[in-house]
C-alpha cells in the first residue's frame, strides 16, 4: 500500500489545468474573460503559431494591485467571489479562481499590469514556479503573455490539431467573445496579421458584421424580447440566409457564450417550416436574466449551464423569432445572384470584399503545408482580383495595407472603416419604428399586390407588382395555401374512440414508463388511454379513430416517443408531416395548364397566406425581380450610372 | 426436354403458377419458372417460398394433347417465359431444351431461343411426410376462406394478425381472423373425427389458393405439417408457409347473449350504409351511427362530414326487438362484413352501445358469425 497524502501545489495545478486548459484556445478563451471581468474596453489580443508560441492579450482594465500579484497565480484565489451567496448569483465570466494558476503550470507566463497610468508591477512564472517580479512603468491596464505553452506536458503537446485548426478554434472563441460584448473594442491578430477587429461602439450588427461580413449582417434581422424573468435581444437571419451546421446559432447568456441543445432547438423552431431541410439559420441570442436563475458552475469550462424556466426561455425564443419572421417580406431576389458577379464600385460592396479578403488569408502566411481549402480561397480571391477592374484591385490593395499598418494610429481612419456604418442607416431607430407596428398597427405591408400576366411553361406564373415582376411555382404556392388549411384541420381531429378487440400492449423501460405514468392524463387528452398493465407494461383498448388503418400500434408508440422526448404533446404539431404530404399530394403539379381565373385565384389565395414565401418544405413559393435589376441586366443601367442614382 | 401443346391449356395453368412467382426477390432463379417432364405429364412450379405452387398436366389430358418426345428439366424467366407463350401465334407450340440449357420455343413460324437455367439449382420444395388428410369441397373451401380472409389484419405491426386461424377439433373446422376491429368466423363440419390442428396460415396465402380454386364440389385434400400446409386438387399441389405464433383467444369475445336484435335483408342494409358511408369517409369522421327504437318499431341511420353535409335513413327491416340503441361505428367495417353474407336475412344483436355486435345468417346461426367493435363517440 503507498500512503495517502496531499498533493502538492504545482501539481494539483496541472491536474486542473487538464481539464481548463485544453489547447491554445483555452488559455485565450480564460485571459480575454479576465480583461472582461476587469471592465476593460479595449482588449488586444496576439498569438503566434496558432498560440503555441505566443498568446498575448492587453487591456485596459482595472489591473491588478501589486500586492495582490502573488494572490493572483494561487488556486481558488479571485476577485470575483466572495462568499457562499456569491456563487449563486454570478455577474462575472469567471469565478473559480482556476485559470491563472492553470495556465501558468503549464507555461511560461509574465503578466505586466497597472492600476492607474504610471507605476505598475510584472511578474514572471513558469511552470508554477515564479522567476522574476519586478516594478515597471506603463499604462493602466494588465497585459498577460503566454509562451512555451504545454512545455512540460507533452501529451497534450502532441495531440494538438493542426496550426489551422487550433487557430480557428481561437478565432472561433475569440468571434463568440466579441459577439457577447459589443461593447469593448476587441481585435484578434496572428503572427501579425488582423484577424477580427470589432468597434466596441456596443453596436451588436457592426460587431456581426465585423464577423460574419457586411453581406450577411445585412440579411439579419434584429429581434427583442421581454418577459417576467428573461430579456431576449439579438440577430437572427432571414431564412434565404442559412448554413448547413447549428454552428452559427451562437447564444450568450449574461454575456457569456453557452451551448444548448434546447435553446438552440428554441431558435430553429422559430423558423417553423421556413428552412429548407438540413439547414439551418444564423442567429446572435443574446439571453439577459438573474443571474440566480442560472448555475454556471457545471465545468470548469462553462459552456454548459444549468437554466430554471427553461422550457419559458425556450418558448419565448421560439415565439419572439416567430413573429418577427412573419412581418418580413421573403421573397429572394430572383437576380441576386446576377448583382453579386457584376462589378461595382459602391462602398458596401468594396468594403464586404475587404471583409472578405481579410478572412481569406487568414491561415496563409503561418501554414507551412497549404491545405488545398486556403489553394482554393487563394485561388478564388485572385480570381475575383482579376474579374475586378484595375482601380479596383489598387483600391483593395491599399486600404489593407492601410489597414495593417496605421491600425492603432489612425483613429479616424479606424472609424470609418471599421464601424461599417453603411450596415445599417440607423438600426436603433428601424427596431424601434418596427416594433411598433408589431405592438400597434396592422402589420405592415409584407406581400406585393401581384396583377396576374400569363403562365409560363404550363408551371410558372408571372405576375407583376409596382416594384417589378415576380415569377410563381404554382405547385408549390397552392402546396403552400393547402397547408395552411390542412395544418389546422388535422389538429381538430374527431375524439372518437375505435374499440379493440384484441388489446394492445406495450412496455417501456422502466425509466420511460415512469414519465408515461406521470403523463398518462396527457395522453388521454389527445386520444391515447392508456392503463397501467403490470410492471412498466401499458394496456390500451380503444384508440382514435382518426389513425389510419393498421397503423394504429406505430401511431401510438410515435405519440409516446414524441412525449418522452420532448416532454409534450400535440396532435396538430404530430400530424404536420401528415398536413404536408397531402398538401403535397393534392395540390396542381408543374406542367398544369391554368386559365387565368384560376391563377388570379390561385394568387389571391396566396396572398391571404400566412407564410406565403416557402412551400411547406422551405422551397420559394414565388421569386422577385426587381425594376433595377432587370435593367440591369440588360444593361440599361451602367454601373457608373448606378452609383450616381445611390447617391442622388 | 422436348414436347408440344396445345397453347390454351398451358396457359391456363401458367397463370396460375405465374401468381406466387415474384419479380422482386433475393434469390434470382425464383424469378424464373422451372418445368419438369416426365414421362406422363408435364410440371409447372413456381414459388416466392411463402407460396410454392406444382401444377401438372398430363399425357392423357385430351384439353391439352401433350405429345412427350423426351423427358427433363429447365427453369426459364417467368416474367419474359409467360408474355412469349401468351403472344405466340397459332394453336399448338413446342419446346425444345438443349444441352446449355438453351430453350427453343417454336410456334408456326416464329422461333424464340431463351436462356434457361439448370433446373437442379432451383430449390427443394418443401417435403411433406404426412398421410393424414382432410377432404373438403372446393368450394365450400373457397367460401370459408373468402368469409374470413376479409378481417385479417394487412399490417406486418402485428403479424400474426394477418394470418386466418384454422383449427380443426373434434370433426369441424373453425376458421377466425381478426384484425382487432372486426372478427370473422366460420365452422363446417368434417367427415373426419380422429384429427386435432391449430394453424396459423397468411391470409395472402389464402387469397392466392381462393382464386385458384374451381367452383364445383370437387374434392381437395388439405395436410397440414409443422410449418407448411399444403392443399391438393386438380392436378395441382399448393404449398403454404404457416405463421408462428399464438393466435389471440378469440372465443371468449364473441357474446353469447344480446339486449337489442335487428334483422335486415344483407343487401338492403350494404346499401344503405353504402349511402351513408359516402359522406363519412370525407376527413376524420369516418363513422355512422345506428339508432334503434324497438318501440316505435324505427331504424335510422346517420352519417355526417362537418365539411360536406350530413345523411338521415330510416331503414327497412325484417324485424327489431329488445332494448332501444344508439351504436356508432366505422362504416367500412359493416360493408365489408354484409358481402360475405351475400343475399340473404342477416340478424344482428347488440348487448351495449360500447360493447361489439355481431352479424349472423337468419338461418344457421352458429356456423357463420362477423362481429364489430364500435367506435365510442363524444
Amino acid at each position: 500500500m503507498t500512503k495517502i497524502k496531499e498533493l502538492p501545489a504545482i501539481l494539483a495545478d496541472q491536474i486542473a489545468a487538464g481539464e481548463v486548459v485544453e489547447r491554445p484556445a483555452s488559455v485565450v478563451k480564460e485571459l480575454v474573460e479576465n480583461a472582461i471581468d476587469a471592465q476593460s474596453t479595449q482588449i488586444d489580443i496576439y498569438v503566434a503559431d496558432s498560440g503555441l508560441s505566443l498568446i498575448k492579450v492587453i487591456d485596459n482594465g482595472q489591473g491588478i494591485a501589486a500586492d495582490e500579484l502573488e494572490l493572483a497565480f494561487r488556486r481558488h484565489s479571485t476577485s470575483k467571489l466572495h462568499d457562499k451567496n456569491g456563487l449563486f448569483k454570478i455577474r462575472t465570466l469567471g469565478f473559480r479562481g482556476e485559470a491563472l494558476p492553470s495556465i501558468a503550470s503549464v507555461a511560461d507566463v509574465t503578466l505586466k499590469t497597472a492600476m492607474t497610468d504610471g507605476q505598475g508591477m510584472e511578474i514572471e512564472i513558469r511552470g508554477g514556479q515564479q522567476l522574476d517580479k519586478k516594478i515597471i512603468a506603463r499604462p493602466q491596464g494588465t497585459e498577460v503573455m503566454v509562451r512555451s505553452l504545454f512545455y512540460n506536458t507533452p501529451a497534450r503537446l502532441k495531440y494538438l490539431k493542426s496550426p489551422q485548426t487550433e487557430l480557428a478554434v481561437i478565432s472561433d472563441i475569440v468571434d463568440r467573445l466579441a459577439l457577447g460584448h459589443p461593447e469593448i473594442a476587441l481585435s484578434l491578430h496572428n503572427n501579425k496579421r488582423v484577424l477580427l477587429q470589432t468597434a466596441g461602439n456596443n453596436n451588436l450588427q457592426q460587431t456581426i458584421s465585423a464577423i460574419y461580413g457586411v453581406k450577411n449582417a445585412q440579411q439579419m434581422l434584429p429581434v427583442h424580447a421581454n418577459d417576467l424573468d428573461f430579456a431576449v435581444e439579438g440577430f437572427v437571419s432571414l431564412p434565404k440566409l442559412t448554413r448547413a451546421t447549428k454552428n452559427y446559432i451562437t447564444l450568450l447568456l449574461n454575456g457569456r457564450y453557452i451551448r444548448n441543445y434546447q435553446l438552440t432547438n428554441a431558435v430553429i423552431k422559430g423558423y417553423g417550416s421556413k428552412l429548407m431541410v438540413g439547414r439551418y439559420p444564423m442567429a446572435i441570442i443574446a439571453l439577459k436574466l438573474d443571474p440566480v436563475l442560472v448555475d454556471v458552475n457545471v465545468h470548469p469550462t462553462k459552456q454548459e449551464v444549468r437554466i430554471s424556466k427553461e422550457k419559458q426561455l425556450c418558448e419565448l425564443i421560439q415565439t419572439t423569432i416567430y413573429q418577427r419572421l412573419a412581418t418580413e417580406n421573403l421573397i429572394p431576389d430572383a437576380l441576386a445572384d446576377f448583382k453579386a458577379g457584376s462589378t461595382s464600385l459602391n462602398f458596401a460592396d468594396l468594403d464586404a470584399k475587404l471583409n472578405e479578403t481579410s478572412q481569406q488569408y487568414r491561415y496563409q502566411d503561418q501554414a507551412p503545408v497549404v491545405t488545398k481549402q486556403s489553394l482554393k480561397s487563394q485561388q478564388s480571391a485572385e480570381k475575383k482580383a482579376a474579374k475586378t477592374p484595375i482601380i479596383a484591385t489598387e483600391a483593395d490593395k491599399t486600404i489593407i495595407i492601410e489597414k495593417r499598418q496605421d491600425l492603432t494610429d489612425k483613429l479616424k481612419n479606424w472609424d470609418q472603416k471599421y464601424q461599417n456604418s453603411q450596415v445599417l442607416e440607423d438600426p436603433q431607430a428601424t427596431v424601434n419604428s418596427k416594433l411598433k407596428t408589431i405592438t400597434t398597427g396592422p402589420a405592415k405591408k409584407r406581400f406585393p399586390d401581384l396583377r396576374y400576366l400569363v403562365q409560363i411553361h404550363d408551371t410558372y406564373l408571372l405576375a407583376e407588382a409596382e416594384d417589378g415582376f415576380y415569377l410563381v411555382d404554382q405547385h408549390a404556392a397552392q402546396e403552400r395555401c393547402k397547408y395552411e388549411y390542412f395544418r389546422v384541420a388535422m389538429g381538430k381531429v374527431a375524439k372518437d374512440q375505435q374499440a379493440l378487440l384484441v388489446p394492445l400492449v406495450l412496455d417501456y423501460s422502466t425509466s420511460d414508463a415512469l414519465i408515461i405514468q406521470k403523463n398518462i392524463a396527457k395522453l388521454a387528452e389527445v386520444g391515447v388511454q392508456l392503463e397501467e398493465f403490470g410492471q412498466n407494461s401499458f394496456i390500451i383498448h380503444q384508440h382514435p379513430t382518426w389513425f389510419e388503418d393498421g397503423k394504429e400500434e406505430t401511431m401510438i408508440r410515435e405519440m409516446i416517443d414524441c412525449l418522452l422526448r420532448d416532454g409534450k404533446i400535440s396532435i396538430a404539431a404530430f400530424r404536420e408531416q401528415t398536413a404536408i404530404n397531402m398538401s403535397c399530394r393534392l395540390s396542381i403539379k408543374a406542367h398544369h395548364h391554368l386559365d387565368d381565373r384560376q391563377a388570379q385565384a390561385l394568387l389571391s389565395q396566396l396572398a391571404e397566406c400566412e407564410n406565403p414565401f416557402n412551400c411547406p418544405h422551405g422551397r420559394p413559393v414565388l421569386v422577385h425581380f426587381s425594376q433595377t435589376a432587370v435593367e440591369k441586366m440588360f444593361k440599361r443601367i451602367q454601373d457608373p450610372h448606378q452609383s450616381q442614382r445611390n447617391q442622388l | 426436354m422436348k414436347f408440344s401443346i396445345k397453347r390454351t391449356a398451358f396457359i391456363q395453368r401458367l397463370t396460375n403458377v405465374q401468381r406466387t412467382i415474384a419479380s422482386k426477390t433475393t434469390i434470382p432463379i425464383l424469378t424464373g419458372i422451372k418445368l419438369t417432364l416426365t414421362n406422363e405429364k408435364l410440371i409447372l412450379t413456381g414459388s416466392d417460398s411463402d407460396i410454392s405452387i406444382e401444377a401438372a398436366i398430363i399425357k392423357s389430358d385430351d384439353n391439352a394433347q401433350l405429345e412427350i418426345e423426351e423427358t427433363g428439366a429447365t427453369v426459364l424467366p417467368a416474367r419474359f417465359f409467360s408474355e412469349i407463350i401468351k403472344k405466340l401465334p397459332g394453336d399448338t407450340f413446342s419446346l425444345n431444351t438443349f444441352e446449355n440449357q438453351q430453350t427453343q420455343i417454336l410456334a408456326g413460324k416464329s422461333i424464340f431461343k431463351v436462356n434457361g437455367i439448370s433446373a437442379e439449382e432451383y430449390p427443394h420444395l418443401p417435403e411433406i411426410e404426412i398421410s393424414q388428410k382432410i377432404t373438403l369441397a372446393a368450394d365450400l373451401l373457397k367460401k370459408v376462406i373468402n368469409q374470413t380472409v376479409i378481417a385479417a389484419s394487412n399490417q406486418e405491426s402485428r403479424p400474426i394478425l394477418t394470418g386466418v386461424h384454422l383449427t380443426i377439433y373434434q370433426g369441424q373446422l373453425t376458421a377466425v381472423a381478426t384484425d382487432s376491429h372486426r372478427l370473422s368466423q366460420r365452422k363446417i363440419p368434417l367427415d373426419i373425427n380422429d384429427l386435432n390442428y391449430d394453424v396459423i396460415v397468411p391470409s395472402r396465402s389464402l387469397i392466392e389458393l381462393a382464386r385458384m380454386l374451381p367452383d364445383s364440389s370437387e374434392k381437395v385434400e388439405l395436410r397440414i405439417s409443422e410449418n407448411q400446409m399444403l392443399c391438393f386438387f386438380d392436378q395441382t399441389v399448393f404449398y403454404s408457409r404457416l405463421l408462428e405464433g399464438n393466435y389471440p383467444d378469440t372465443a371468449q369475445l364473441i357474446p353469447n347473449n344480446s339486449e337489442t336484435e335487428l334483422e335486415v335483408n344483407a343487401n338492403d342494409f350494404l346499401a344503405a350504409i353504402d349511402r351513408a358511408s359516402l359522406l363519412s369517409h370525407e376527413g376524420n369522421y369516418n363513422i355512422v351511427k345506428l339508432t334503434l327504437d324497438p318501440k316505435q318499431q324505427l331504424a335510422k341511420i346517420y352519417g355526417n362530414s362537418p365539411e360536406v353535409g350530413t345523411i338521415n335513413e330510416v331503414l327497412n327491416f325484417e324485424s327489431l326487438t329488445g332494448k332501444s340503441l344508439e351504436i356508432s361505428f366505422n362504416p367500412d367495417y359493416m360493408k365489408d362484413a354484409l358481402h360475405s353474407f351475400g343475399q340473404t336475412t342477416v340478424k344482428i344483436n347488440f348487448t351495449q352501445p360500447l360493447r361489439p355486435f355481431t352479424l349472423t345468417p337468419s338461418e344457421n346461426q352458429s356456423n357463420f358469425i362477423q362481429l364489430i367493435t364500435p367506435v365510442r363517440t363524444f
